[in-house]
């Protein structure tokens, strides 16, 4: 196997007299969809944040591609191919959709001190995008995202990284508030930015949606990876819960 | 949220959700009544004496929708207004530079106490409500005991830069001054920012979701801190052009513009929460209350009530908005 696009080695951090995490080693490879699990606190959000730049590691090395990284803030992490929706909002919602696509990076048009911004352009890419991802309604892409149902929402973050070629996006509770045709939608989504050529992090707390998408399952637990290669099709999902809780464990002990 | 409430299902809808619509209307109606009631109201001394001060307001106002939109406002604007002018003029009068110099270090100074504030609000995260609040006692203060409370005197000056800022002349039978090509002007380049260019979404985005923004790689703190550099900017500018056009540097001028401004920017259309604003609805918005209190007056509703009437309207103007908001996300608050 080539090397991984992401290694985390011996990541942690501690906040204070509290440790997030302790020594965590994680991998990410070309074209899969990693799902990560964890009870609340495992740590799960921390690595995430420090992978997106909004945390600084106190300790460890990330290697992009076998190439060592310096993530100092979300725009290094962009720049490195990194894109985080995170489970909230990621969009503006007072703005529409094609100036949310492009926020941060709106193609100019024009001499430069003029700063204006290439609309058409825009608008045309957004609503192409629109239509691949299936939103179906007939969206203009100057549609505000305060118009948009949580699902086309989600869609559209999705839609914003596979545009923007990031070779891995980071999906943290996409699912969440989302109804059963939406999560359907948010998950069809994903095979496809794998099979086009991306990978992607998924963290959630629902493992049925989990089982149903990822290709390797790794799970933390008090700051630290317990398992970090289970398949999804040779285990079942009480085997994993197991896993998060550390009940397995304790039986065994 | 109504999903259903998508634009273009009717004409009527798409325009009664632009945050402009409400303003636009009542400041018809305003017009309409007022020169019913008296016909002085549009004659040409009294649409003059109008023209003459709200340019000053106006481009206060201009600078507050673009800083609201991303989130913040400046309390600071009345004591800018006043203090710059100030300070300009004694650098002048005491013979220490010539007048143009003297402007531009007021400028200089002024775009400083916006710094200053966009570091507080941005690096120290004091809220703006706070931060501008202190620095409008601060710099008031400054005005006052540098000046002993005295006005300082302007008439003895002659210079170009005047005739520029604020010089007068005839056209038909109005009087008109340079500050109203001024305000058009700055209106005309803020609205291009905020419309059309990058950097007015990156305002539009810091206003409306920072952490959102921020992930994006939009550089939230340097473009709020900007701003409260423009803000000051146009209040110090708005001061200078008073002061000139008055006659006198008055370390009490502006006390209690802050307030009015908001008021303007927001029955204007612009969400007093930001991530969105509207330099048209702003320059409507000053028209109107300006209107207001002009007419009032002509009409002969005793002085000390008129902030009765101005008062009503803002309550009014509020809850249309709002009951506006609901029918349409995007129509207002």
């Amino acid at each position: 196997m080539a090397t991984d696009l992401i290694q985390m080695k011996g990541i942690a951090k501690s906040y204070g007299p509290v440790t997030a995490l302790d020594g965590v080693d994680f991998a990410v490879r070309e074209n899969e969809i990693v799902g990560l699990l964890g009870d609340n606190g495992a740590g799960k959000s921390t690595l995430i944040k420090i992978l997106s730049g909004t945390v600084t590691a106190t300790r460890g090395d990330i290697f992009v591609r076998g190439q060592k990284a310096q993530i100092r803030n979300t725009t290094d992490a962009i720049a490195l191919g990194i894109e985080t929706i995170h489970q909230d909002s990621a969009l503006v919602t007072q703005l529409s959709i094609a100036r949310n696509l492009f926020l941060g990076r709106e193609p100019t048009i024009g001499p430069g001190f003029l700063n204006r911004m290439d609309k058409r352009k825009m608008n045309e890419v957004a609503g192409r995008l629109l239509k691949e991802i299936g939103i179906k309604k007939d969206i203009p892409a100057t549609t505000p995202i305060s118009y948009l149902s949580g699902g086309e929402r989600q869609a559209v973050s999705i839609a914003r990284a596979l545009h923007f070629d990031s070779d891995l996006i980071i999906l943290d509770e996409p699912t969440n508030n989302l109804g059963v045709e939406e999560t359907q939608g948010v998950l069809r989504f994903m095979r496809r930015a794998r099979d086009t050529g991306h990978s992607l992090i998924f963290i959630a707390h629902n493992i049925h949606h989990v089982f149903q998408v990822v290709d390797r399952i790794v799970v933390l637990r008090r700051g630290k990876v317990v398992a970090e290669d289970v398949d999804p099709k040779q285990t079942t999902i009480e085997a994993v819960e197991e896993l998060i809780t550390g009940m397995a464990i304790t039986q065994a002990a | 949220m109504n999903s259903t409430a998508r634009p273009g299902s009717s004409i009527v809808r798409q325009l009664t959700s632009t945050p402009e619509f409400l303003p636009f209307t009542l400041l018809t109606v305003l017009v309409v009544t007022f020169a019913a009631l008296t016909p002085n109201f549009l004659s040409q001394g009294n649409l003059s004496n109008l023209l003459a001060f709200t340019p000053e307001l106006g481009m206060i106002a201009l600078g507050m929708t673009v800083l609201m939109t991303s989130g913040e406002f400046d309390l600071s604007v009345g004591s800018v207004f006043g203090f710059t002018p100030v300070l300009m003029w004694t650098l002048f009068n005491e013979g220490i530079m010539p007048l143009e110099l003297a402007m531009v270090i007021g400028l200089i100074v002024a775009v400083g106490i916006g710094f200053v504030n966009g570091w507080f609000v941005t690096r120290l995260r004091i809220p703006s409500f706070l931060v501008t609040l202190g620095m409008m006692m601060t710099v008031r203060g400054v005005a006052l005991y540098t000046t002993s409370g005295f006005p300082q005197r302007t008439w003895r000056a002659e210079s170009w830069l005047m005739d520029l800022v604020v010089g007068d002349f005839y056209v038909g039978g109005f009087r008109l001054y340079a500050s109203l090509f001024w305000f058009i002007g700055f209106a005309l380049v803020l609205g291009y920012i905020m419309t059309q260019s990058k950097f007015g979404n990156w305002i539009q985005a810091a206003g409306g979701n920072p952490i959102a923004a921020r992930a994006r790689g939009v550089r939230v703190s340097v473009t709020k801190t900007w701003l409260f550099m423009l803000t000051s900017f146009l209040a110090a500018y708005a001061g200078i052009t008073s002061s000139i056009r008055v006659s006198a540097a008055n370390p009490n001028s502006g006390t209690g513009y802050e307030l009015e401004v908001i008021a303007m920017v927001v029955i204007g259309g612009t969400a007093l929460a930001g991530g969105r604003g509207t330099i048209l609805g702003t320059v409507l918005g000053v028209l109107m209350l300006r209107m207001m209190r002009n007419g009032i007056v002509l009409i002969g509703v005793p002085g000390l009530a008129y902030n009765i009437f101005i008062g009503v309207t803002i309550l009014t103007m509020m809850a249309l908005q709002a009951y506006l908001a609901r029918r349409h996300p995007m129509g207002g608050g």
